[in-house]
This record gives C-alpha cells, sequence and structure tokens, in this order.
C-alpha cells in the first residue's frame, strides 16, 4: 500500500456477463479524501462498477488499483483491498444470528486479530458515532431499517477502513429514516474519509459531493462538480436523468 | 513489480484444485477395478457380460412371465425389473388412495375424522417400514393351513397365500390385458401434458382421451375373449382340492405383505403431503371463490383442489421416488424383485462388479424415468408468471 | 340469566356444527368415532384386560386368557435388547443405550446449539459408547463388534451413521455449491446418483462388495463398512437438505462477509453455516428420525440388531405364536424415539415459524 498513490484508479474496466457487456471501458480515479456520488438510471452499471472495487464482482479487463496495489490474479491483493475499503449495502446485510456488537467486532477479530476487549471498546466508539450506543445487545431484527444501516455502517467502520462503498445506502429504506442515515453519512464525509456513495439523493450529493458521477448503459457519461453537474449539466441523458428524478 | 508466484495465482489455484480433485476420483475408481481383477484372476474368472446368456439354474419364486432355471441371467433380471415395477404400481397408487383419504380426513373441519387420520398418520409414519413388513409377513404366514382356510364370499386366506376369485382367462391373456392397461394409463398421461396437445380445443381433447379409453378397454375385452376357453365359466373362484386350493388369484404372503407394508407406510407420508398441500393454498383464494357464489363442493373441486394439487406434486415426487426403491426390502421376505435377483445372481455367478453396475444402471434408468415423467407432469401443470396471493 | 347456560349451550352448538354439520359430517364423525373406539378397545382388551403377565405362563394359559402373552417379553427381553452380548456384560451395554439416549437429549436442548458444545457431546459420548461396548480399558472385558446386537446394536449404527454423515453431508454441500464448476458438477452427479439408488442396495454393496474391489488394508470389519455405506446415503440427502438451507440465505449476507475480509472458512463457519442449519433444523430431524428407522434395514446384511433380535426372539421354540407381542414390545421403542423426535422437530418448526412472523 502506497500512502501518496490515489485511493482508487480504475483505468480501462470491462465487465461481461455473458455476451452482455455491464462496464465499457470505464475509467476513474478518486483521490484520498474525496467524496464522489455516482448516479444513473438502474442497469447503468454503477453498482456493478464499485462493487468491482472490492471484488464481489470479478472484472475481465483493465486495472484496478487501491492505494497502488494491483487487483489481479494475486489472492492475496484481493485480501489486502477488502481489508483497506469498507462496503455499505442496499439491504444493510447485517447477520441476523448475530447481536449488533458481535457484528462489528466479528471480523476485527477474526482478520485484524484484535484481542476482543480491543474489537469491543472500537465497536462501542463507532455505534456511540452512528447514535445508536444503546442497541448493542440487540439483534438485527430488533432495529428498525434506518437502524440497521447505521450499524452496517459502523460494522464497515470498526474494520477501520481508509475507504467506504456506499451501494444505495437509502434506497431500501422508509421515507422518515433517510435523513438519519445520511446525517451520519455526511458526519463521516466532514472526518475526512475517503467515500464512493451510488445514490440517488441529491440533496445528499449537493451538500457533500467533490464530484459527481453520471453513468449510462456502462459507461461514465458526465463527470462535474456538484455545482455544475447540477445547474450545467453537458450531456443530454444526464439533462433527462435529472429532470426525472428532480422534476416533480 | 515481480511476477507473481503461480502459488498465489487464483487461477491457477482453481486449475490444480479440480484436476486434484477428479485425480483423486480417478485414482480411487482405478485402484477399485485393478484390485478387482487381482481378486477375479486369482479366483480363475473372467469379467464381462458373458455370464447374461447362460442359464441361472435356481428358481424365482414370482414372476409376471413364465420363468424356469434353464432361462438366461439377463431373462431373470428383465423379470426381476418387471416384478419391481409391478410392486411399484401396487404401492404407488395403494398409498396414493390412502394418502388422499387420510390427507383429506387431517385437512377437514370434522374434528373425528381429523383424529382418526392424525393417528393413523402417527402409528405408520413413526414405525420403520421393514417392522411393519416383517409384521404382516408374520401376520400372512400364521394364517390356518389351505385345508383350514379361512373362507368368506368367494375369497380363501390361508398360509399359502390370499385367494380371490379371479376372470376365467389364460394367463397370457391376463398379462396382454395388464399391458393394455399400462400402456394405455401413459398414453393418456403423455396425451393430457404433451405440449402440442395442450393448444388443441377442450372438446377435441377430450375425445382424444375417449378414443384411447375405448381402445384400451376394446383391447381388453379383445385379450380376454381369446384368452377365454369356451365352456369354462367366466369367474373362476377358489376351492378347495385335496390338499391344495385350485382355481381364483393366489396372492402370495410375499406380494400381499410387501405391498401392504408399502401401501400403509407410504400412505402415512402421502397424508401428509396432502395435508401439506391444502395448507398452502391461500386463504384469499378461497374467501375470494365463496365471495364468487360458489358452493362449497365447487370451491373445493374448482379452487382447492387444483391448487393444492401443484403445491404437493413436487414433494410427491421425491416420496415416490422413495417408494419405488423401498420395493428392495422385497428381499427379506423372499420377493423377486429386481434387486434380489441382482443379490441371487452375485452370490451364484460372481460376477460381482458387473451385477451391481446393472443394479445401479437399473435403479438410475427408473427413477429418473419416473421423475422425468412426473416432472414433466409438474410442468406442464404449473401456474405460469409471478401470482400474488395465490400461496401464503 | 346468567352466562353459564349460554356460554355451554354455545359449545353445544359449536360441537353439532363439526361433528355433525350435515348429514355427511354426521356419518362421517360415527365411522370415524366408530373405528376409533372399536379399534381402541381391541388393543386395551388384547394388551392389558385379557393379557397375561406372569413371567412363566405358557401358550395354554396366554390362550385361555385370551388376550396377549406378554410372558415372551419377560422371557426374551435381555435377547431383544442385547442379543447375544455376554449375559454377566449386558450391564454395560445398558448403560451405554442410556449415552445415547441422553445425548440425544442433551441435542435437543438449544443452549446445546454451539458447534464446539454439539462436537463435544456427540464425540464424547460416541467414545463412551464404545468403551463400553468393546472393553478391553478400565478393566472392562473385551466384547467384539459380532457379539454386539439388539437395542444395543441399533443406537450404535444410529449414532455413527450420523456423526460420520454430518460432517459428509456438510463437505458435500459445500463441494455442490462450490465456484469451481468441476467440482460443483461432479459432487452433484454423485449426490444425485446415490440419492437414486435404494439404501438396502449401497449397505449390500459396502457389506459384500467392497472386500472384493478394496485392498484388505483398506477393507476393515464388515460392521464398519455397512456404517459407512449408511453415513454416505445420509450425507447426499443431508447435503441436499443443507443445499436447501443455503439458498434459503439471501446473497449479500456472504457477500457483506467478504466485503468485511472475511476468508473463505471463517465466511462458511461463521456466517453461511450457522444460518443455514437454522434453515434446515426441522428437515434434518426428520431425516435423522429416518436414518434411526432404516438402520433396521442392517437386518438383511446379517445383523441381529433390534428388530432381528426381536424376531430370533419368538422363532425359537415355543414362543413361535407370540409375534405379534414382540412386534408390539419393538415397535413401542422404536415408535418412542420417532415419535418424540418428529414431536420435536414439528415443535421447532413452529416456533421457528413463530419468530419469522415477529420480525
Amino acid at each position: 500500500m502506497q500512502v501518496n498513490a490515489p485511493a482508487i484508479e480504475i483505468r480501462d474496466l470491462n465487465k461481461f456477463y455473458g455476451t452482455f457487456q455491464a462496464l465499457k471501458g470505464i475509467s476513474l480515479t478518486v483521490k484520498k479524501g474525496e467524496k464522489v456520488v455516482v448516479c444513473g438510471p438502474s442497469g447503468s452499471g454503477k453498482s456493478t462498477m464499485i462493487r468491482c472495487i472490492n471484488q464481489l464482482e470479478e472484472h475481465d479487463s483493465g486495472d484496478i488499483r487501491v492505494f497502488g496495489t494491483l487487483l489481479n490474479d494475486n489472492v492475496a491483493s484481493i485480501d489486502e483491498i477488502r481489508r483497506e475499503v469498507g462496503m455499505v449495502f442496499q439491504h444493510f446485510n447485517l447477520f441476523p444470528h448475530m447481536t449488533v456488537l458481535e457484528n462489528c467486532t466479528l471480523a476485527p477479530i477474526l482478520v485484524r486479530k484484535s484481542s476482543r476487549a480491543d474489537a469491543e471498546a472500537r465497536a462501542r466508539h463507532f455505534l456511540e458515532k452512528v447514535r445508536i450506543p444503546d442497541q448493542a445487545d440487540k439483534f438485527p431484527g430488533q432495529l428498525s431499517g434506518g437502524q440497521q444501516q447505521r450499524v452496517a455502517i459502523a460494522r464497515a467502520l470498526c474494520m477501520q477502513p481508509e475507504i467506504l462503498l456506499f451501494d444505495e445506502p437509502t434506497s431500501a429504506l422508509d421515507p422518515e429514516m433517510i435523513a438519519e442515515v445520511l446525517d451520519v453519512m455526511t458526519t463521516l464525509a466532514s472526518d475526512g474519509m475517503t467515500m464512493v456513495c451510488v445514490t440517488h439523493e441529491m440533496g445528499f450529493a449537493r451538500k457533500v459531493a467533490d464530484r459527481v458521477i453520471f453513468m449510462d448503459k456502462g459507461e461514465i457519461v458526465e463527470e462535474a462538480d456538484p455545482e455544475t453537474f447540477f445547474t450545467q449539466p453537458v450531456n443530454d441523458r444526464t439533462r433527462l436523468f435529472l429532470s426525472q428524478i428532480l422534476g416533480h | 513489480m515481480s511476477p507473481l508466484p503461480f502459488w498465489r495465482s487464483r487461477s491457477v489455484r482453481r486449475i490444480a484444485v479440480q484436476t486434484a480433485f477428479i485425480a483423486i476420483l480417478v485414482a480411487g475408481l482405478g485402484l477399485a477395478i485393478v484390485t478387482a481383477h487381482i481378486n477375479l484372476a486369482a479366483q480363475n474368472m473372467t469379467s464381462g457380460f458373458a455370464f447374461l446368456t447362460k442359464s441361472t439354474a435356481w428358481e424365482m419364486n414370482f414372476a409376471l412371465l413364465p420363468v424356469s432355471r434353464d432361462d438366461p441371467y439377463w431373462w431373470f433380471m428383465l423379470m426381476g425389473v418387471l416384478n419391481t415395477l409391478f410392486m411399484g404400481v401396487i404401492g404407488l397408487s395403494g398409498a396414493t388412495a390412502i394418502g388422499l383419504v387420510v390427507g383429506l380426513m387431517r385437512s377437514g373441519r370434522n374434528p373425528a375424522a381429523r383424529l382418526l387420520g392424525t393417528i393413523y398418520i402417527e402409528v405408520f409414519r413413526n414405525l420403520p417400514l421393514i417392522v411393519q413388513l416383517y409384521f404382516w409377513y408374520a401376520v400372512a404366514t400364521s394364517l390356518p393351513g389351505p385345508r383350514q382356510a379361512l373362507q368368506a364370499h368367494g375369497f380363501l386366506a390361508s398360509s399359502r397365500g390370499i385367494y380371490t376369485p379371479g376372470l376365467g382367462v389364460s394367463y397370457g391373456a391376463a398379462v396382454q390385458m395388464l399391458t393394455a392397461l399400462a400402456v394405455g394409463g401413459l398414453a393418456a398421461v403423455w396425451f393430457v401434458t404433451a405440449q402440442r396437445f395442450r393448444k388443441v380445443e377442450r372438446p377435441a381433447r377430450r375425445a382424444g382421451l375417449w378414443a384411447i379409453l375405448g381402445v384400451t378397454l376394446a383391447t381388453c375385452i379383445l385379450a380376454a375373449v381369446l384368452g377365454h376357453e369356451p365352456g369354462t365359466l367366466w369367474i373362476t373362484t377358489p376351492e378347495l382340492a385335496g390338499l391344495s386350493i385350485k382355481g381364483g388369484v393366489r396372492i402370495q404372503p410375499e406380494i400381499l405383505s410387501l405391498a401392504l407394508a408399502i401401501m400403509l407406510y407410504g400412505g402415512a407420508y402421502v397424508g401428509e403431503i396432502v395435508r401439506g398441500g391444502f395448507k398452502a393454498v391461500g386463504r384469499g383464494q378461497i374467501e375470494a371463490a365463496r365471495a364468487l357464489g360458489l358452493t362449497n363442493w365447487q370451491v373445493f373441486a374448482r379452487v382447492r383442489m387444483p391448487l393444492a394439487f401443484r403445491a404437493m406434486l413436487p414433494i410427491l415426487i421425491n416420496q415416490y421416488v422413495w417408494l419405488i426403491k423401498a420395493t428392495t426390502l422385497g428381499i427379506a421376505v423372499g420377493f423377486s424383485d429386481f434387486f434380489m435377483v441382482i443379490a441371487t445372481s452375485i452370490t451364484h455367478s460372481g460376477q460381482t462388479l458387473e451385477l451391481i453396475g446393472i443394479l445401479m444402471a437399473g435403479f438410475l434408468c427408473i427413477n429418473f424415468t419416473l421423475a422425468a415423467v412426473l416432472n414433466r407432469l409438474n410442468r406442464a401443470i404449473a401456474l405460469k408468471g409471478n401470482l400474488v396471493g395465490v400461496a401464503t | 340469566m346468567t352466562a353459564q347456560p349460554y356460554l355451554s349451550n354455545r359449545r353445544l352448538q359449536r360441537i353439532r356444527a363439526e361433528y355433525f354439520g350435515s348429514a355427511g359430517s354426521g356419518l362421517l364423525t360415527l365411522i370415524s368415532l366408530g373405528l376409533i373406539i372399536g379399534i381402541g378397545w381391541a388393543v386395551l382388551n388384547w394388551a392389558l384386560l385379557r393379557g397375561s403377565f406372569t413371567a412363566t405362563a405358557t401358550q395354554a394359559e396366554c390362550m385361555a386368557k385370551g388376550g396377549a402373552c406378554w410372558s415372551v417379553i419377560a422371557v426374551r427381553w435381555r435377547v431383544i435388547l442385547f442379543g447375544i452380548y455376554p449375559y454377566e456384560e449386558q450391564w454395560r451395554s445398558a448403560i451405554a443405550c442410556a449415552v445415547v439416549v441422553v445425548m440425544t437429549i442433551l441435542s435437543c436442548l438449544p443452549v446445546m446449539w454451539r458447534f464446539w458444545r454439539l462436537a463435544a457431546v456427540w464425540g464424547l459420548g460416541t467414545a463412551a459408547f464404545y468403551i463400553l461396548m468393546r472393553g478391553g480399558y478400565f478393566g472392562l472385558i473385551p466384547v467384539d463388534e459380532q457379539q454386539w446386537g439388539g437395542l444395543a446394536l441399533t443406537l450404535f449404527l444410529f449414532v455413527t451413521t450420523s456423526v460420520l454423515g454430518m460432517p459428509m453431508a456438510i463437505g458435500l454441500a459445500l463441494m455442490r455449491r462450490s465456484d469451481l464448476p468441476v467440482i460443483a458438477r461432479v459432487t452433484g452427479i454423485i449426490i444425485d446418483t446415490i440419492r437414486s439408488l435404494p439404501l438396502l442396495s449401497i449397505l449390500f454393496a459396502f457389506a459384500i462388495v467392497l472386500p472384493f474391489v478394496l485392498p484388505d488394508a483398506l477393507t476393515g470389519d464388515k460392521l464398519y463398512r455397512v456404517i459407512w455405506g449408511g453415513a454416505l446415503f445420509f450425507a447426499a440427502y443431508e447435503a441436499e437438505i443443507l443445499r436447501g438451507g443455503f439458498q434459503g440465505i439471501s446473497k449479500g449476507q456472504e457477500e457483506a462477509a467478504k466485503a468485511l475480509g472475511l476468508p473463505y472458512w471463517h465466511r462458511i463457519s461463521r456466517i453461511v453455516l450457522p444460518q443455514a442449519f437454522r434453515l434446515a433444523l426441522p428437515a434434518t430431524i426428520n431425516q435423522i428420525v429416518i436414518t434411526f428407522m432404516e438402520t433396521s434395514l442392517v437386518v438383511v446384511v446379517g445383523f441381529v440388531e433390534l428388530l432381528a433380535a426381536g424376531n430370533t426372539a419368538y422363532q425359537t421354540g415355543e414362543w413361535k405364536f407370540a409375534y405379534v407381542e414382540v412386534y408390539a414390545f419393538i415397535s413401542l421403542i422404536y415408535f418412542s424415539f420417532v415419535f418424540g423426535l418428529s414431536r420435536y422437530g414439528a415443535y421447532l418448526e413452529s416456533r421457528m415459524n413463530a419468530g419469522q412472523r415477529k420480525e
């Protein structure tokens, strides 16, 4: 891992499902501490792209580097990158058979080889940070959707990753719970975390993002700072998308 | 950047693991074959299937077609397969009939009937099949001897078997009639499920089914008339003649006990499957049917039954395969099914590997065919597309 | 007017609606109750009211009373339970059976549902059973496996089949869901083939054919070959049950574990298997129940377990007439075990369904 290398560097990334090309020559660089929001219609390849970064999907060609480490055939490189990259999912994916605290301490103990006491102390710290310190001994099924997603964020943070990937973190939530999750994400952003968020929350993008990326049909169509992106989009497809999502 | 060492490479690892897996399997199989060859050589025997055409020099106690000690092994095996299928058909139909009754009793609203169904299922499902088989065999063989046989309404029961009235036709004619019925049944299933007939209009399809039924029945009657000896009775009843019993149809204790055991045990399992099928029909479906003004019977026949049948069929398929396999228990009481013929052949001929191979191939064929036919039926009746509110 | 008559009136009405709602229903009620009472009375009359319970009753005396002749059990129960195990050592057999019962009851307690606890209970229990039966340690006289029999042998077959079969099932199930296509396919073919073969043919092949195709060093005792065969069959069925459990877990679970950097073995042992087992528990208990019943098949390849011991108990000498009593006795043993376990499985299933609804 090289500290001065870009956090994420993607060059000419291609991904196929059978004959369908999901990603067509994507290139993207994310600097350390940068917050990037990725949006686009469903099926545009945005989830696939960020899932390639921690190799939940295997890409077919192109280079992905995380802090200079090349993701390739080497089994060790995947392990190394997954340790540095945390992910928050649309459907939370908390482990239902473990308490909130166990969810947060499992990976630090098994992967980071932390002692149980250290792991629990850190877990309580991050649970406090996502504003649910008193739910540690409950099971995920006993929490509301918003609480579950915040636990999922705490769980990712407990591995002390350099980068956090968010895959539509608020799409499965009831409207009244979206704000509490976005608040936590905004706090994280202000703490300097490197973040790549796939989301349709345009308010969040405007407030937090350093850069907004619009994807359609497996390509990056437009890339700009939020101000330019929302006020002067260049591409027709972007304009159409924005009018649909902001139109009412 | 240094080149990747090969043991660190994901793709190399994948290939290596899979190759090693195949290599271990092949080595195990190879070891078995080599050892078998050494053992064969030590006993001065040759491997191969030449023994199939030799005569067996032992007897089969029950077969649907004539068989004697001079017949070759392959004929014995064929008769074994036929016996297995014969027992399978009897067992499956009996188990289905019992299961349907018990399952309906268990899903009905009458508490007394529910209790009776529950008692039945708990007793017969929770005792090993082979214990039940031994029990029924002991009962069947403990009946009085032929001379003291119990008699009622033309039926005789003795330790040599149960005798029922029969048709006065030759054995060959009886076999022909059974064959006609089996072929007719298969044709009907094929006709109902085949894609190209599903597009045919309803009256035409019904006419087709009647045609199949007609041809089958006509063949049966023709076979019966040709096989009937003029001047003799059409119905023969068993009668005591000296030390033995003449006339009628004899059901040997082995067949009787095996069929009874499979029917009663299988019936309990099928009953549970039937109940599960009715439970899976959504309450909303029944309420909707009632709201449309259908009578109780119409709700049952047009809504509950068709939906329940679709829900239970996939599980029934597994149960049927299980019941077919259960016919191998015949060896415990001496019913010459396919497995018993193979086991006896192994002791007499010593061609172990070949015979085990035939056994496996035989059962794979029977079970895969059964599963394929039933799966086809399942696909033919499956509900199309995604429906909301059909299942609970 | 008080509430009491009104209530009982309602109850009467409900009873009438349920039992005699229509002519058909009424007939069904009469037939069902008639059968239940008739058969129940006949069994009661035969087994208890007219049964002979003295150990010395002869056939003639039993016949005179007209009911069951339980004397056969009084005389032959040791054969049925312990087979030809040496008479003075049969207490060991009895304790060994008790060990299995305790082990089974312990496994049913939710407190024990941790991998290591279950593994410890079954590992230690099996070892204790084996040492008690086989002897040779702690001053116990060695008793060869060939002398084991009756209920003790049935329980030994059951325990070893499950203990060996469960890890095999996990292995097969994991191989079948492997990303590596060759392993997944070949394992699939192996599982499907075993499942479509009758258990009896597998037991037969392992008992009689295996010595023929394996070098002598690998052959082992016939008893253990049969156990391996039974375990393989159990594993093929249980692997499919587990596969159902795997399919019930959302894909996101394993992805989340991957994203946290958990390596394969930890993903399987901490995330996937615990959840899969929970989902597959009712079907697994059902399979274990069936496995218990199927131990009786070894009678065909010549072992004297509970059923075969029962057969010898009545087939020799003067007890030939008393087969119903003997089968009733061994049926009661099978039934209490199987019924108990399957009731427990049904209870767990309903509890799980209730839990799911709450979430």
